[in-house]
């Protein structure tokens, strides 16, 4: 019999009243305590620096160390110690990527540190892959396995057989793993991202010379149209963009910036927005032309003022002459006369910008798109200038002379090769952070093509469902517990390096990643040669020594870090990441999107989106994330579909439904979600729930969106398409109960029925 | 047992569960991982029920800890309780604050080489709290203002010059607080101490 809080109060009010009387004696007389390992006065609290590792935005955590009392076991003894304890997490005031705030994904950080399910010593599997089963086993005998396995990829010339996969980012620790991996003679990092923006970046290289997501100065725009990118919840820098959006809204006396949301499906940002715009999905870029052409055509900006972006789009130099409003109506479902008014107001408010982002990059002409956008950017001028566009200098990571690695395969090239021959080109697999079971399409086949590696060690702290194929798990230190190091792609206009020590001691019996993969280098029968640095701190202290001091009363760089946990400041020339020269190309021409599955039999746009709370399913095993109400449907611990109430009428599906949401290569059930905020033609699910295998919190919620997903990817850069699958939906059942709102829904039945 | 069942039913058990279903339920237990429900801040029953009420029943020290003897010899209150001049808590001390003194001073006593031989087994002394307030009370008592204003600490804790372990004989229930606070022209908002 399951019961509720209220019920348990009074049946424990009843029954446990003698109980009280009868209970006496004092419990903790037997717990043992055992010596602290260090002095700590009670009660105070003490502020460390800390780096947020959740996303790649990089924000500064200052965290809150106190004391408290944990359960440790000591040579067989179960009892309690003294330790300092992080206890909050906020945002670091002086940082300037996040300026002192913290979403709610960064505040749940932590509980990763505590979280009962967290791997706390090395394991080695005794059960069959997949299962969760595992032996304890000693650090020494875990190491002399893992370095067993590698002398014998060396030995027989096969260094090659080495992949690592894991999540993209740049970092310290980052640069680390790829010297390791090019002295050993492996192929560099295999990374991926559901949620990627290699499409954006790609075309960033084109338009302006810059591989990498910009920045939007926000507090000086009065302007904003954004084209599908959820800023204000996951996208980039979220905590950059909304302290800049609170100064675009309300941060001048007088001055009110207005901002406009293009996306078919709405989203928590789109409901901040003084204006939705729904368009047809895949066409965001013929929408970004018919507001350039517009423009041009009332003479408020000339055609050359986009310089090479404008070059880049097809039709640009002749003013976009098949652009015209009422041409773009009939493509993007915008009425002729509003695009009008929105290019008029977009070229008249400056400063304005545009940004791009999320599905209309997950088409297959995703780079079309996003060229666009640019070229509307550079037509008004918004590149590089207050209220504008800017890329942050990047710190270039790689040591001189470090040997650049072997260029990295995708993931998909990586799963058609293993499973294109009898024998798995990839002998050992290390996996760090990384979840692509759970975040890839099943067309790939990332699953069998795992199960075919013959070893597989991971660093992860927790067992998923990639990690739990491993063999041999060498669990990491939380980022509370060891150094930690970021360096932000964007969200700020100076360059910032996020780098901070351990602000407690390890609770278990773990160690950092990147001395683990130093010591097995050193273990190695032959150690990789140029020697890597001694240790993870040597490595970031060496690097941070070179750059010059910014806060004289803090000391150098170095000291700096360790006070405020980041470094910014403006980099020597020497230090800049180099920017990429764009490949000359000619103009891209506008191309139709293309959608997976027949029109006929799948006539619903499949949209999966990051989850506000869970990104990409990767912080499903928060319990603080999973109990936060979801901005628009409020629902909590559950998983759902969203569908627009005229199509919910058409097939007969109410609030709370089961429905059957199929493409051609699979097929997932939730509850329906009717919601006004969505197209007619388009069915829209958070990722995130779904988990097979991830702690006691995520594993069996829900089903996973990811496998309806078609292997359809960007025609240009080859990125995953997420965007471009059609699905059919069908009423499977009643509701069961499964979608848990928190306004509405199951509370307010429940008291109505009192 | 029938009746508590009816009426366990009847105050609606159709209820918010949101554990999954059992069929998809998480692996086993991994080693080196906690397992059960008791802590050690709750670590039985009895525990569980006497927090749920807000009992504090005043335990057994570990040692018959001489509080007379240490006020004898000059040994000022903040020299063990260490935090009560600088933060919130004033602290019990671990064995490592007494080997301070007692590595070299008082080595023949019996219950001096009892926590020697405790502290080189790496064990420490399990203090049972005397003074303190529930969650429920939500009070939020900070030592350190009370020491900068020179309030004796034998005003709150009793003349601990006459007692071996310390004995909860002064009662801090919150007419003890106000009344003092009035005499001393210290504030009696709400938020002074339940915040």
């Amino acid at each position: 019999m399951s019961m509720d809080r209220r019920s348990f109060i009074k049946v424990t009010a009843i029954t446990g009243t003698s109980a009280a009387l009868a209970s006496c004696g004092n419990p903790e007389n037997q717990l043992i305590r055992f010596v602290p390992d260090e002095d700590i006065i009670p009660g105070q609290a003490v502020w460390k620096p800390s780096v947020c590792p959740l996303c790649a935005a990089g924000c500064g955590l200052t965290v809150r160390v106190m004391d408290a009392d944990a359960d440790v076991t000591r040579n067989g003894q179960v009892g309690v110690v003294r330790i300092a304890a992080a206890k909050k997490l906020e945002g670091q005031p002086s940082h300037p990527v996040n300026q002192g705030k913290l979403c709610a994904r960064g505040q749940s950080a932590i509980q990763v540190t505590y979280h009962p399910d967290r791997i706390t010593q090395p394991l080695k599997r005794s059960g069959t892959r997949g299962d969760g089963r595992y032996d304890a086993i000693s650090w020494d005998d875990a190491l002399s396995e893992l370095v067993g396995r590698l002398d014998a990829l060396a030995a027989a010339g096969n260094q090659k057989g080495l992949a690592l996969v894991a999540r993209p980012g740049a970092s310290h620790r980052r640069a680390l793993v790829d010297q390791f991996l090019a002295r050993f003679g492996a192929p560099g990092a295999v990374t991926f991202e559901l949620f990627g923006d290699d499409v954006l970046r790609q075309a960033n290289g084109l338009s302006f010379g810059r591989q990498q997501l910009p920045t939007v100065d926000l507090p000086n725009a009065r302007y904003l149209l954004s084209f599908g990118a959820d800023f204000l919840g996951t996208w980039n820098s979220p905590v950059a963009h909304a302290v800049g959006y609170g100064r675009f809204r309300q941060g001048r006396p007088g001055v009110r910036g207005r901002f406009v949301q293009v996306e078919s499906r709405m989203s928590q940002t789109g409901a901040n927005a003084d204006e939705w715009v729904p368009v047809t999905p895949g066409t965001e870029g013929v929408l970004a032309l018919g507001i350039a052409h517009v423009i041009v055509t009332a003479n408020l900006r000339t055609a050359a003022d986009a310089g090479r972006a404008g070059a880049l789009v097809d039709g640009w130099a002749g003013g976009l002459s098949a652009y015209a409003p009422e041409a773009v109506q009939k493509i993007t479902g915008v009425d002729a006369r509003r695009i009008e008014r929105i290019a008029r107001e977009f070229a008249a408010t400056g400063p304005a910008v545009a940004i791009i982002a999320g599905p209309p990059l997950a088409h297959t002409n995703g780079l079309f798109n996003a060229l666009a956008v640019n070229a509307l950017n550079a037509l008004v001028g918004s590149v590089g200038q207050p209220g504008g566009l800017f890329f942050t200098p990047q710190r270039d990571l790689a040591p001189a002379g470090s040997g650049a690695a072997q260029p990295a395969t995708s993931l998909s090239a990586l799963a058609s090769g293993m499973l294109a021959g009898a024998e798995s080109p990839v002998q050992v697999l290390l996996v760090d952070g990384a979840n692509p079971i759970f975040t890839s399409p099943p067309a790939w086949r990332v699953r069998e093509a795992i199960e075919k590696i013959p070893y597989i060690a991971s660093f992860s702290s927790f067992l998923d469902e990639t990690s739990g194929m491993a063999d041999l798990i060498l669990p990491d230190h939380s980022f509370l517990e060891s150094w930690v190091d970021a360096s932000p792609e964007s969200g700020s206009m100076v360059a910032s390096v996020s780098v901070a020590p351990a602000v407690m001691r390890p609770l278990y019996q773990t160690r950092a990643m990147p001395d683990v993969l130093l010591d097995v280098s050193r273990r190695l029968a032959r150690p990789v040669a140029p020697p890597l640095p001694q240790t993870y701190e040597e490595a970031l202290q060496t690097s941070m020594a070179g750059l010059p001091a910014t806060q004289p009363d803090l000391g150098d760089a170095w000291a700096a870090a360790q006070a405020q946990g980041y470094w910014s400041g403006t980099l020597p020339a020497g230090m800049q990441a180099p920017a990429a020269a764009p490949a000359p190309r000619g103009p891209v021409a506008m191309t139709a999107p293309e959608f997976d599955g027949d029109a006929g039999q799948y006539p619903f746009h499949f949209l999966p989106y990051p989850s506000p709370a869970f990104l990409d399913g990767s912080l499903a095993h928060l319990p603080w994330l999973q109990e936060m109400p979801d901005p628009l449907t409020s629902a909590m611990w559950s998983q759902w579909v969203e569908i627009n109430p005229a199509t919910a009428a058409r097939l007969g599906i109410g609030d709370g439904d089961v429905v059957e949401v199929a493409s051609a290569h699979g097929r997932v059930r939730a509850p329906a979600v009717i919601t006004p905020g969505i197209a007619p033609d388009i069915v829209a699910m958070p990722v995130g729930q779904g988990h097979r295998m991830f702690t006691r919190y995520a594993s069996g919620r829900g089903e996973n969106p990811v496998g309806v997903l078609a292997p359809v990817t960007e025609a240009t850069t080859g990125a995953l398409a997420w965007a471009a699958t059609r699905v059919s939906i069908t009423r499977a059942g009643d509701p069961d109960g499964r979608l848990i709102l928190f306004a509405g829904g199951i509370r307010e039945h429940v008291e109505h029925a009192r | 047992m029938v009746c508590l069942a009816a009426y366990a039913g009847s105050v609606g058990c159709r209820v918010f569960d949101p554990r999954p279903e059992p069929a998809t339920a998480a692996a086993p237990a991994l080693p080196g991982q906690p397992t059960g429900v008791f802590t050690s801040e709750r670590p039985t029953y009895a525990a569980v029920v006497n927090d749920f009420f807000g009992r504090r029943p005043i335990g057994e020290q570990p040692i018959e800890f001489p509080h007379d003897v240490h006020i004898k010899n000059n040994v000022a209150c903040e020299m063990c309780h260490e935090g009560v001049a600088t933060g919130p808590v004033a602290g019990l001390p671990s064995v490592r604050t007494c080997m301070i003194c007692h590595e070299a001073i008082a080595t023949d006593r019996p219950r001096i080489q009892q926590i020697t031989a405790l502290r080189d087994k790496g064990l420490d002394l399990q203090w049972s709290r005397v003074y303190g307030y529930v969650g429920e009370a939500h009070v939020r008592f900070n030592h350190a203002p009370h020491i900068r204003r020179k309030v004796e600490c034998a005003t709150c804790h009793g003349d601990l010059s006459q007692q071996t372990v310390a004995q909860r004989n002064v009662d801090l229930d919150m007419g003890f607080c106000v009344n003092c606070h009035n005499e001393n022209k210290a504030p009696v908002d709400c938020l002074t101490c339940h915040f």
